[in-house]
């Protein structure tokens, strides 16, 4: 019997994704955030066979007042690992409510660049009032259209170059044809941008994108803004119903869903459960993130995630899951040891292939250009062959 | 090595004497992306967008003991009467991500982001320059621009929201936050702290309050350079940067005398003068003999003012699509149809007076009996040092030790191999002399430029 592999992606944020897991782990700001930590766990994830690392980000501290809330930017250190890894995809999380969309669009261009296009992009909307007054702006009052018109755009930007546009004509003197680069004209509701892009098309033509489900309001134009949705649930049951809600051919619905799903494994020699009561009782007040409530979860064993892990691949409904480790400390190690290789044994997971494209590596094609109006052989433009130079 | 001829770079001010009899020669490198001194018509020109074209001169850069690798920004692509500028380099990666993934696979080499204080958010633009500067282990820098052009604005939230007064005082008080965030976080345990910057300062609806996630790097801040040159450029970088690129790259007189202004303006904002490195734009050129470098120099001007080029400067002037002149023959018979320059968006030149820079072409053309092309060669003028490798380094060191400059900031005409004749040849021959290092001393850009603590952190750390 054929199927797809399990898509398996990581969050590989800070100390972890339990609010208290920094102040767990103990590490000072400087060892916390620092490139040797940075590069050693994403290696990790990706000598794993991990598909993808998530970097979540949020610009005001996740815990007010708490330096264990020391973090930096996502792209900038998405970017950090592109050279120091060959296959895991590198998905940073980037807001789509308060920053420019045009600095947004060439990051993640460029990210995908130097990452031989194995970029991808975590959309997400930012709801705490307080980011509002970092950016000395009024809060935005609805996330979603934002959200659709923030994705949108970058969409048209990353368009706004044909893979072509560098043609080098000596003859002539021009380094580029004018006539493949576009102006996007982009008018959404509270913003407009002109482009085009300062940064060529990416290697993937398009960044994978990646949001919560229902985070990105539908296109107002036939298309499909989100890739792969992220969905959650109590139990594998509502995750499935979930993810079939959040697929479809449709414009609002995304090509693949992800189950997020938190992890707390046995480990140093303690069980999940208690590890678990330890790290609840440590939350600091405060936390603007929360644990639990959206995500699946599982506390237990090694076999009993990979159980689970399995019952999800036969599912047929989830594409994979991203894994978000309580504390990566202790639940990577075990992550990387005992769970993923049984499930590579049994076939239910397959390592990304050094050199493919994150795109490559989750079955998804990679699109035409939407300002490519020129006849190409099989596509579904029907101009007479005679127009064809 | 044969022992050194004569310079043909020629010695102006040669009575300049010699203050610093010790100083020693640094370099950083300027890959530059996009304008017509970046030749890519030559078989060696290589991708101006791969990674791996970025990787070979940043290496090659290192092993050359550079300070720095600066990268620059243009936040719109160039028009020429409304349609997108054709004929140079066009397309480059946002700087910080770049240097991000450079940081990656260097120890040692600095790495200067250009960054607009108009169209970045001071939230986003310091946090990502911490990022930068903590992943790199202390090797970040800024080049802090500004703009107020409103035709760069239309790829923004804020459109054209600043008056071309203010941008100066916009830059100040992004500045100032980036200043407040890299001061924030405490040295060991304790609370973080926030940033407070009033909206009348930013030009933003509202105050900024914002609370900061970033510790601080090995160097406290990311260096500071600036790149303005004029009055009030300089008088802004007089009070808040720490290295200076500089346009005056390209005569010692000149060089001298830009120096001392700096010096004066830096004196009067209250810091010694010594505080502000000089690091002037420049390009060089190397050959085994003086004429084999004098035919190489040739070259490279022919191959960067292609007929196209030569055509569209003039025709940027006159206002009007010249393309169908014969390069190689006279300007125009006609006066431009417009009177100020305006017609190329997103260049430096913007505003000029047409009629009167005609008039003083169509008089240099007629006395040297110059074809369009050969003007605008002309008029590129003198673009740094030619010469013997030996030659270029006497001259590059007495540049240093006369005070004029701190170091040079080279801007290869070639990608990716065009930094490979300084640091297989130029740099042996400075090393030679005793007028360059023979090793990384520190590890942070801080300490390769010799420069103090952060401005905001000397009251701290007790340093002079």
């Amino acid at each position: 019997m054929t199927h797809t592999p399990l898509i398996v992606g990581l969050d590989v944020d800070g100390a972890g994704s339990h609010p208290a897991a920094a102040t767990v782990a103990g590490l000072s700001p400087a060892d916390l955030v620092g490139a040797a930590r940075l590069a050693r766990t994403v290696r990790q994830a990706e000598n794993a066979g991990v598909t993808f690392a998530t970097f979540a980000d949020a610009l005001l501290p996740a815990v007010a007042g708490s330096p264990a809330s020391a973090r930096l930017d996502a792209v900038t250190r998405a970017a950090f690992v592109a050279r120091t890894t060959t296959a895991i995809g590198l998905v940073p999380q980037v807001a789509t409510t308060y920053p420019e969309p045009f600095h947004v669009a060439a990051q993640l261009a460029s990210l995908d660049i130097a990452a031989t296009g194995r970029g991808g992009w975590l959309a997400a909307t930012t709801t705490t009032p307080e980011t509002a007054s970092a950016y000395g702006r009024d809060p935005v009052p609805d996330l979603g259209r934002e959200a659709r018109d923030v994705v949108q755009v970058v969409r048209d930007l990353w368009d706004s170059w044909e893979d072509d546009a560098v043609i080098r004509d000596v003859a002539t003197g021009r380094y580029v044809d004018r006539d493949r680069l576009h102006h996007v004209d982009f008018v959404g509701e509270a913003f407009s941008v002109k482009g085009p892009l300062i940064t060529p098309r990416p290697p993937q033509g398009q960044l994978v994108v990646l949001a919560a489900s229902g985070e990105v309001a539908p296109s107002a134009r036939d298309e499909r803004l989100v890739d792969v949705a992220l969905v959650g649930g109590d139990d594998v049951a509502s995750a499935r119903t979930a993810a079939r809600g959040a697929t479809g051919a449709g414009p609002d619905g995304a090509a693949l869903a992800v189950v997020d799903l938190e992890v707390v494994l046995d480990a140093d020699g303690r069980t999940a459960a208690t590890r678990l009561r330890e790290l609840d009782a440590a939350t600091p007040a405060g936390a603007r993130t929360g644990w639990g409530g959206g995500p699946l979860r599982y506390s237990g064993d090694a076999a009993g995630l990979a159980g689970l892990l399995a019952e999800l691949a036969a599912s047929g409904d989830v594409a994979g899951v991203r894994l978000l480790p309580a504390l990566l400390d202790a639940d990577l190690p075990a992550l990387v040891s005992d769970v993923l290789p049984a499930l590579r044994a049994a076939r239910l997971t397959a390592a990304p292939r050094a050199g493919a494209t994150l795109r490559d590596t989750l079955g998804l094609p990679r699109p035409a250009n939407r300002y490519d109006t020129r006849p190409r052989a099989g596509g579904r433009h029907t101009l007479p062959t005679t127009a064809t130079a | 090595m044969p022992a050194p001829t004569s310079p043909t770079t020629p010695p102006h001010a040669p009575d300049a004497p010699i203050t610093r009899p010790r100083a020693q020669v640094h370099f950083g490198v300027f890959f530059q992306g996009v304008n017509h001194t970046t030749i890519w018509s030559d078989p060696e020109s290589g991708s101006q967008t791969d990674f791996a074209s970025f990787e070979r001169v940043v290496r090659t850069a290192e092993r050359g003991l550079f300070d720095a690798f600066f990268l620059g920004e243009g936040l719109r692509l160039r028009e020429t009467r409304g349609r997108i500028h054709d004929l140079d380099v066009v397309g480059r990666p946002d700087t910080i991500t770049q240097l991000a993934a450079l940081a990656a696979i260097t120890d040692r080499i600095g790495l200067v982001a250009t960054q607009n204080t108009t169209y970045h958010d001071p939230a986003d633009l310091a946090r990502r320059l911490a990022s930068l500067d903590v992943l790199s282990g202390g090797r970040a820098a800024w080049n802090v621009v500004t703009t107020d052009n409103a035709w760069t604005g239309e790829n923004f939230r804020r459109g054209g929201y600043l008056d071309h007064a203010d941008r100066y005082e916009r830059a100040a008080a992004v500045l100032a936050v980036a200043r407040g965030v890299w001061d924030a976080f405490g040295d060991g345990p304790g609370e973080v702290a926030r940033v407070t910057v009033p909206a009348a300062d930013l030009r933003t609806p509202r105050d900024l309050v914002l609370d900061v996630t970033t510790p601080r790097s090995p160097q406290g801040h990311p260096v500071i350079f600036q790149a303005g040159d004029s009055p009030q450029g300089r008088d802004f970088a007089a009070a808040h940067a720490d290295v200076i690129f500089s346009r005056h790259g390209a005569v010692l007189a000149d060089a001298l005398e830009f120096a001392a202004d700096v010096r004066r303006r830096v004196v009067a904002a209250g810091r010694p003068e010594d505080d502000v490195k000089i690091f002037p734009g420049t390009a060089i050129v190397v050959g085994d003999t003086p004429a084999e470098a004098e035919e190489k120099a040739r070259w490279v001007r022919r191959a960067q003012v292609t007929p196209a080029t030569a055509l569209s400067i003039v025709g940027n002037v006159w206002g009007e699509d010249l393309s169908s002149y014969d390069p190689d023959g006279p300007l125009p018979a006609h006066d431009p149809v417009v009177a100020e320059l305006g017609g190329e968006r997103g260049s430096a030149t913007t505003g000029a007076r047409t009629h009167e820079i005609a008039r003083q072409w169509r008089a240099l053309a007629e006395a040297e009996h110059l074809s369009i092309r050969e003007l605008v060669i002309r008029n590129a003028g003198e673009r740094g040092f030619t010469g013997t490798p030996g030659a270029v380094a006497d001259e590059l060191t007495r540049w240093v030790r006369t005070g004029a400059v701190d170091g040079f900031n080279l801007s290869p005409w070639i990608v990716p191999s065009g930094l490979d004749d300084v640091v297989e040849k130029v740099v042996p021959a400075l090393q030679e002399r005793g007028a360059y290092p023979e090793a990384y001393e520190g590890t942070t850009l801080r300490e390769h430029l010799g420069l103090r603590a952060p401005l905001t952190r000397r009251a701290l750390v007790g340093a002079p």
